[in-house]
């Protein structure tokens, strides 16, 4: 998304922020998204602790934001290897916010941690930023254009499935998370189920008569011109 | 690795994308709003008798809108942009404003027309003008402006060609109209 000019330095960041995220993961579950972390880890890799803070300006909520946009990104990856013009729009959806919580599943400890972090306060307004982070994503990759109000609609719908699936995908202990993936199909059918009725009422409104022009017709009428 | 050679300029550059990402979001929504005008004002004169002309004129007008917002839908989704989020009220007013002039009279409708695509225009040659000191960096998103920019002025003179300053209250009229897609323009381009 930049110009080639700065191009170069984004990809030293970023590989850089790659390095230190894949570093401090195996710690995260034990010591949690701390600023204690990112310098233990920056001193086992050798690099200055000052390029940490360049890396993530804002410390631990920074790195925590990149974990999560890392796994929009591996999921919008996975999701390219898949032929999505055979899907429906719901199979689509949920595929898609199943790849987003199968790319974590080794780091389910690591998004809880990042859970609790976004949600103290000091992380301010952050959590809503990576929720839409998420739910942009997985619209995007699945292939939506819309530039409408229905842009805002489809994001706050999927929040609220994304977001009550994550918290039963962290606390599910069932064979092959079976628990969540049949919660996410509940959620979908209920979505579904709204948006028949959301297509219904907008079937009978078209069949209205249009009312500009009986307004014209009664303004013209006179007129020979 | 080393932070050497980052220079300060990664910052600046962001806030191009973002600027960039601004000018699509307000142009789509000009775009749509355009079309929302053109289309209310063709759905009063098609009905009404001894319109048939002025139909046609505004059918090929909100045909080259629709085109420019296609374009601008395609530019978009590409660039990952979030549309104005005001889409709703855009939509109101924009059609309101169409059916309204139209129902003034032709000529009401002209000066719409007029006062629209003036505002327009100069928006366009301030976003040239910005692309063109960006360099050659966006020629293509400034070639696409600049294409779509010649259409408006046509569409303008075409207005003024058939009397759109004759309408009654033309001064107040287009002020009306000026000042209002000034400010939706500000409005569009953050939200």
């Amino acid at each position: 998304m930049t110009d080639n000019a700065t191009g170069q330095d984004q990809d030293v960041l970023n590989s850089l922020k790659a390095r230190i995220l894949s570093d401090v993961l195996p710690d995260v579950p034990f010591d949690g998204w701390t600023r204690t972390v990112m310098m233990k880890s920056a001193d086992r890799l050798g690099i200055d602790r000052g390029e940490v803070q360049l890396a993530f300006p804002c410390g631990p909520v920074d790195l925590v934001s990149y974990f999560l946009a890392d796994g929009d990104r591996r999921m919008t990856e996975a999701l390219g290897e898949v032929d999505l013009d055979a899907l429906k729009i719901r199979e689509k959806v949920t595929l898609a916010v199943r790849t987003r919580l199968e790319v974590d599943t080794e780091h389910r400890e690591a998004v809880r941690r990042a859970g609790t972090y976004l949600a103290m306060p000091t992380s301010g307004t952050r959590a809503p930023q990576v929720i839409y982070h998420t739910v942009d994503a997985i619209w995007r990759a699945i292939g939506d254009t819309s530039t409408d109000y229905n842009f805002y609609t489809k994001r706050a719908t999927l929040s609220i499935v994304y977001g009550s699936t994550l918290t039963i995908w962290l606390g599910d202990d069932s064979d092959d998370l079976a628990e969540t993936w049949a919660f996410l199909d509940r959620r979908i059918a209920g979505v579904m189920q709204f948006e028949k009725v959301k297509a219904q009422v907008t079937k009978i409104a078209g069949k209205l008569p249009d009312p500009l022009g009986l307004l014209a017709r009664l303004r013209y009428r006179t007129s020979r011109s | 690795m080393s932070i050497d050679n980052i220079k300060t300029a990664s910052p600046q550059s962001q806030t191009a994308v973002g600027r960039i990402k601004e000018m699509i979001r307000v142009d789509q929504a000009g775009e749509y709003a355009a079309v929302q005008i053109y289309s209310a004002q063709l759905a009063v004169f098609k009905h009404a008798p001894g319109k048939a002309r002025i139909s046609a004129d505004l059918a090929h007008m909100a045909e080259d809108e629709q085109r420019h917002l296609k374009r601008f839908n395609e530019l978009a989704a590409e660039r990952k942009v979030r549309p104005t989020a005001f889409n709703p009220i855009w939509h109101a007013a924009s059609y309101a404003l169409g059916a309204a002039t139209a129902l003034m009279g032709e000529k009401a409708a002209h000066a719409c027309t007029e006062a629209v695509e003036d505002v327009i225009e100069d928006h366009y040659k301030h976003q040239i003008d910005e692309l063109e000191r960006l360099g050659d960096a966006e020629k293509e998103l400034k070639d696409t402006i600049v294409q779509f920019r010649d259409e408006e002025i046509a569409h303008k003179e075409h207005a003024l060609a058939n009397g759109a300053k004759e309408a009654p209250g033309y001064p107040v009229l287009a002020n009306i109209i000026r000042a209002g897609c000034k400010f939706a323009i500000r409005v569009a381009e953050k939200v």
